[in-house]
């Protein structure tokens, strides 16, 4: 459905994106990851022709963006970062415009509008101006222009950045079921969102892709070592390490503490990720322990983002504090996102509930 | 480009700026109406449109200043340029909205026309060739105003652009008479004359197109060095 083929973006000496392949398949969900100017959004604007490649080639659904830009636009949905509206417009008046953009054919056009409206819950605000929304319809409003004229692909960049938690369930949940009938790129620098919603995730950063695969085999991938916990009771003759000569696919047994009740906690470390808790079970009955709690530890996603950006060789302990920091902050901001929406959406009942007394008192007149 | 027009008519009549725009220069045209018949006694129709396009000066960047500006500042240029409509239509879409609430303003001025009717008789042939005159010259005004547009993303640069260039072509030719030639303003006045010559009106369609174009060429380019 989409190939990038050695695509670059240069601004001077400096690379937006550099050198980057990759395919989308038709109704895949793909995410985009990495960090703030990691070079998402250039990749995205450049798919959807807003900008152009400095070299190499992109084609949707087998056209080339810069000689057919027209059979391309018209194939694509795009949600832009921020959320730009026309304030002056209606919600419904907003998503008949990018239906008009969209040269949806007339009789079609009013039928396509309901729907994306129906199907993004507007309904109810449909005849109120996207100023006096609060940031989670103004997403909907956005991705209802988006998704008007049930466009092949759909490219929402960063579609949750700034909404409250119920707000995001909402927005994902949304996302997933477009993603049964549409190719969706999406972009996020939120790792649990990615891995919710997406069946195939790109690594970026620097401009350069770092990884393409599932979330899943990014999480095995991220590291090779299985790491097991295990709160053992031992004896005076029989302690835990003592098993690794018994089985030779543990490398590493560390202790981490003792418990009030006496027992001990240990790291196992195990080669090549091979699950052997059944083994140390039963050497550890052999030698009369007593395994009060043992657990694998799971590897997230961001584990695999962390491996993978500090596994870079330009990348230094610096720049990976610089990453957690970013995280705080990112934190911090949607933080303060949520308050000031709160405030907003307060404001906007309050509009809302004016222009409701100035309908009554209309209709009263009338 | 319907599409566009459609939805730019809709913001200049639902937003402030259309009504600021007629508003102001029906106002200020009043006021040279007012000085012209009751100072100079005048019962001309036409030569009050020398005083219109001073006030045009001023006004016709209120309706261009936020064509690309607005939309590049807020970001909604991404949703038209990622759109399969291309970028002339866009560009002539805004463009022929801000020429109909020109129009529109042109025809209200026609109730000054009807008033001298009432106790004089003004000709109507001339008043028309001064009404097909300003228009070029508003287009062209326009036209340049959609390109300072175009090249900024504040709205406030591009009025004082679009005001200063105007401003400048005024006084083209005192700083030099063969400077005539490219004074927009020193070109209308024969239409209050009743004068229509093609070379006056090549010249003001030229001007409109090559701005056009040049609006085209910005937004074009600016995908390369977005």
């Amino acid at each position: 459905m989409i190939e990038v083929k050695n695509v670059t973006k240069q601004y001077g000496d400096f690379y937006a994106v550099r050198n980057i392949n990759f395919e989308v398949k038709e109704g895949q969900i793909v995410g985009f990851l990495g960090r703030n100017g990691a070079g998402k959004s250039t990749t995205m604007n450049m798919i959807t022709g807003f900008i152009e490649p400095t070299s190499g080639q992109i084609i949707v659904g087998g056209y080339d963006v810069d000689k057919k830009p027209k059979k391309v636009k018209a194939q694509i949905g795009y949600m832009p970062e921020g959320t730009p509206l026309y304030s002056d417009l209606t919600v419904k008046e907003f998503v008949e415009y990018m239906a008009d953009l969209k040269m949806i054919p007339r009789k079609e056009r009013k039928e396509a509008v309901q729907k994306a409206i129906q199907s993004t819950g507007l309904e109810k605000v449909q005849n109120n101006l996207t100023k006096i929304l609060s940031r989670g319809y103004k997403q909907r409003v956005s991705m209802a222009g988006a998704i008007v004229g049930d466009p092949k692909i759909l490219i929402l960049d960063e579609p949750t950045v700034g909404l409250d938690p119920k707000q995001v369930i909402e927005i994902r949940e949304l996302i997933k079921s477009f993603g049964k009938n549409h190719t969706v790129i999406l972009s996020s620098h939120i790792l649990s969102e990615i891995s919710q919603i997406c069946e195939r995730v790109i690594i970026m950063d620097k401009g350069e892709i770092v990884a393409v695969d599932t979330p899943e085999n990014l999480e095995k991938t991220s590291t090779k070592d299985q790491i097991i916990n295990v709160i053992v009771e031992e004896t005076e003759e029989s302690k835990l390490p003592s098993i690794q000569d018994s089985i030779s696919a543990i490398k590493e047994i560390s202790f981490m503490e003792e418990k009030e009740d006496g027992s001990k906690e240990y790291k196992v470390v195990v080669e090549n990720g091979k699950d052997i808790r059944k083994e140390i079970s039963t050497t550890c009955a052999k030698s009369n322990m007593i395994i009060l709690e043992m657990k694998k530890q799971e590897t997230s996603l961001e584990d695999a983002f962390v491996k993978l950006v500090e596994g870079r060789p330009e990348y230094n302990q610096k720049e990976i504090k610089k990453i957690q920091y970013e995280k705080e902050v990112q934190e911090l901001r949607e933080e303060h996102e949520m308050k000031k929406q709160e405030k907003a959406e307060k404001k906007a009942e309050k509009e809302r509930k004016k222009q409701e007394k100035k309908d009554k008192t209309k209709g009263g007149d009338a | 480009m319907f599409a566009v027009m459609k939805k730019e008519l809709k913001s200049y009549l639902f937003s402030s700026t259309g009504y600021v725009f007629i508003g102001i220069f029906l106002l200020l045209f009043s006021v040279f109406f007012y000085i012209s018949i009751f100072s100079y006694q005048s019962m001309n129709f036409e030569y009050l449109f020398y005083n219109g396009a001073t006030i045009l000066t001023f006004v016709a960047p209120v309706l261009t200043m936020g064509m690309f500006a607005s939309e590049r500042k807020s970001g909604t240029e991404q949703l038209i340029l990622t759109s399969p409509r291309s970028i002339t239509s866009v560009v002539l879409g805004k463009l022929l909205a801000a020429g109909i609430i020109l129009v529109i303003t042109e025809i209200l001025t026609l109730m000054y026309f009807v008033i001298l009717k009432c106790f004089g008789d003004p000709s109507l042939k001339v008043a028309l060739s001064t009404l097909f005159g300003f228009f070029l010259l508003s287009v062209a005004y326009l036209a340049f105003g959609m390109f300072a547009s175009s090249i900024t993303e504040s709205q406030i640069v591009a009025y004082f652009l679009t005001a200063g260039a105007f401003l400048l072509m005024w006084f083209l030719p005192d700083i030099n008479s063969n400077l005539q030639l490219f004074s927009l303003i020193s070109m209308f006045e024969k239409f209050p004359e009743g004068l229509i010559t093609i070379s006056e009106v090549v010249t003001f369609v030229s001007f409109a197109v090559l701005f056009i174009l040049l609006t085209i060429v910005v937004l074009q380019r600016r995908k390369s060095v977005k």
